[in-house]
């Protein structure tokens, strides 16, 4: 099985072009084909299979935001700083779990220096879960509008007619209210 | 208030790129002149990109969870999970290291084994005269069962008792050349001839650095024989020369037919000659000699592992080794006739004269 999955697992130049024309393929191949090797280092570590998806994840929102930021240069294989930022938030989860640095981790690939990039995913990653939390907060139908609108990039036509607003004008009014109460939980929390 | 919204709602547009040209310029004159709407507007973007952010990080994590569900983690997690044993643990968690101490471990026994076996014929050395051996024994263990269930009274060996090996008269009295592992641990030996006659003889000799030993009839049955017919070579002998050897690997005595392969025989052993020849459990012992019915050498071991490499003892060493016996005891003395009477005969002729001059060795102990 491991042995099918690593076979398909694509070049790094084709993740970086594929994330940067917004692949869903490469990020596809890309996922499947590094998940083997994260799942077997948190296994090995005193995770299990949740902390690994968790951890794993947050290492390919990082990988994915320096690429798309564009000061992503391959100074090293994609699989060595994949595993680099997975070790790092892992040792961060473990120590904040136990209160006690674990310096004895099980390390199977070669490691890097991530310290910057997780931090500064650390910050985004706050501003995601601000964000969320705000969106949740706000309610219906201000989230899906806002959702709609800025997200989904519907047009004020589109969002008219799915929520019955008599015209576009209406439409804007309630989308501008909403995106100012949003605004305010954002900043606020 | 209603101002406020309005603004809001150009700024917005603004930064989304939705005014128009005009519009944008009016904005980009206030922002200038009032701080706080340039404030707003580096506000509402930072707000805006956060959003953003937030709806690509969102529909990142949709498409991975959807990837995630391609995998089986489960079987994955079973395959890769900390393999309870602890050798295993080690093992993963110190393979390279692992792998590289196996690689200096083999580079090291090989170049070890390079350097003691310049030549790569050693180890089964050994082996073959184990083989030798063992069958000897066997053998003993079969003649000690058969001499149990006859008669104590009667005399000289069983008459289907097998051999330990091959020997070769020195002399017409009755000295025999052997090899010193035919009759170790030898409580008593017999000889027979290929007439199927069978003596009594005793050691009179070994010499272990060589493996040779001498025997010698002494059995009264025993009547001296003519004149040998072949002679010592005192000299060594040339690569590629042709030979052959008689032998008892068998009842009957069996011609083996070879060249010289080599000067020196196992590892580099200048004692020795290495042999091209086919022999067996039965050859060791026999004579080794040239076309002209010189005896070169006796043939002692042969490798297992490569094709065709038998040993012989150089003639110049069963030299030596008469050359301890008393000389008087040894009768008239043949082993250097200047003449050999053999040079010039066939092959068959040859052979015809000197196997009744090969005995095989029989070992009781």
């Amino acid at each position: 099985m491991s042995n099918k999955l690593s076979s398909s697992v694509p070049t790094d130049r084709e993740v970086v072009l594929g994330i940067l024309n917004n692949s869903e393929d490469a990020l596809n191949r890309l996922y499947i084909g590094y998940f083997p090797m994260v799942l077997k280092f948190i296994l090995n570590n005193n995770g299990d299979e949740d902390d690994a998806k968790d951890v794993y994840q947050e290492a390919i929102i990082i990988l994915y935001n320096k690429i798309k930021s564009g000061d992503f240069e391959l100074s090293s294989k994609l699989k060595t700083y994949i595993y680099s930022v997975c070790r790092r938030i892992w040792l961060k989860k473990l120590s904040q779990q136990s209160k006690k640095t674990t310096n004895n981790l099980s390390d199977f690939e070669d490691v890097i220096a991530v310290e910057v990039d997780v931090e500064v995913h650390e910050e985004k990653d706050l501003q995601f879960e601000k964000m969320g939390s705000a969106l949740l907060n706000l309610g219906e139908p201000c989230k899906t509008i806002i959702q709609d609108f800025y997200i989904n990039n519907l047009s004020m036509q589109d969002i008219c007619e799915k929520f019955g607003y008599t015209n576009t004008d209406n439409a804007k009014t309630q989308k501008y209210k909403c995106l100012q109460r949003l605004k305010k939980l954002f900043f606020q929390s | 208030m209603k101002n406020n919204i309005e603004l809001e709602a150009i700024i917005d547009d603004y930064l989304q790129g939705r005014l128009s040209e005009e519009e944008v310029i009016a904005l980009e004159q206030l922002r200038l002149n009032d701080p706080s709407v340039d404030h707003k507007i580096v506000t509402h973007k930072a707000f805006l990109d956060s959003l953003n952010q937030y709806g690509n990080v969102l529909s990142l994590k949709q498409q991975m969870e959807k990837a995630h569900q391609q995998i089986d983690v489960a079987a994955l997690s079973e395959e890769l999970r900390p393999h309870p044993s602890i050798v295993i643990k080690l093992w993963r968690r110190n393979k390279s290291a692992f792998a590289i101490a196996a690689a200096f471990l083999l580079l090291t026994i090989s170049s070890i084994y390079s350097i003691q076996h310049s030549s790569s014929q050693n180890g089964t050395y050994e082996v073959m005269r184990r083989e030798i051996t063992n069958i000897k024994n066997n053998q003993n263990r079969l003649v000690r069962t058969m001499n149990s269930s006859t008669s104590k009274t009667e005399k000289g060996p069983v008459k289907n008792a097998k051999f330990g090996g091959t020997g070769f008269a020195l002399t017409a009295n009755g000295y025999l050349c052997t090899n010193f592992h035919v009759i170790r641990d030898a409580d008593s030996v017999y000889v027979q001839n290929n007439k199927g006659e069978s003596f009594k003889a005793k050691v009179v000799y070994r010499d272990l650095q060589y493996d040779i030993a001498i025997l010698k009839i002494t059995d009264e049955a025993f009547e001296p024989l003519s004149n040998l017919p072949y002679k010592l070579k005192k000299n060594s002998i040339g690569m590629g020369e042709n030979v052959y050897t008689l032998g008892y690997p068998k009842d009957d005595v069996v011609l083996g037919d070879g060249y010289i392969s080599s000067k020196t025989g196992h590892a580099g052993d200048t004692t020795q000659y290495q042999v091209a020849i086919p022999i067996n459990p039965g050859n060791s012992g026999g004579p080794l000699l040239d076309n002209y019915g010189n005896v070169i050498g006796v043939i002692t071991a042969k490798e297992n592992q490569v094709d065709g490499a038998t040993f012989a003892i150089k003639s110049r060493y069963i030299q030596e080794a008469l050359n301890a016996i008393p000389q008087d005891s040894l009768g008239k003395k043949v082993v250097f006739s200047k003449k050999n009477p053999l040079q010039g005969l066939s092959r068959t002729k040859q052979i015809d004269k000197i196997q009744n001059y090969v005995y095989m060795i029989k070992v009781y102990n």
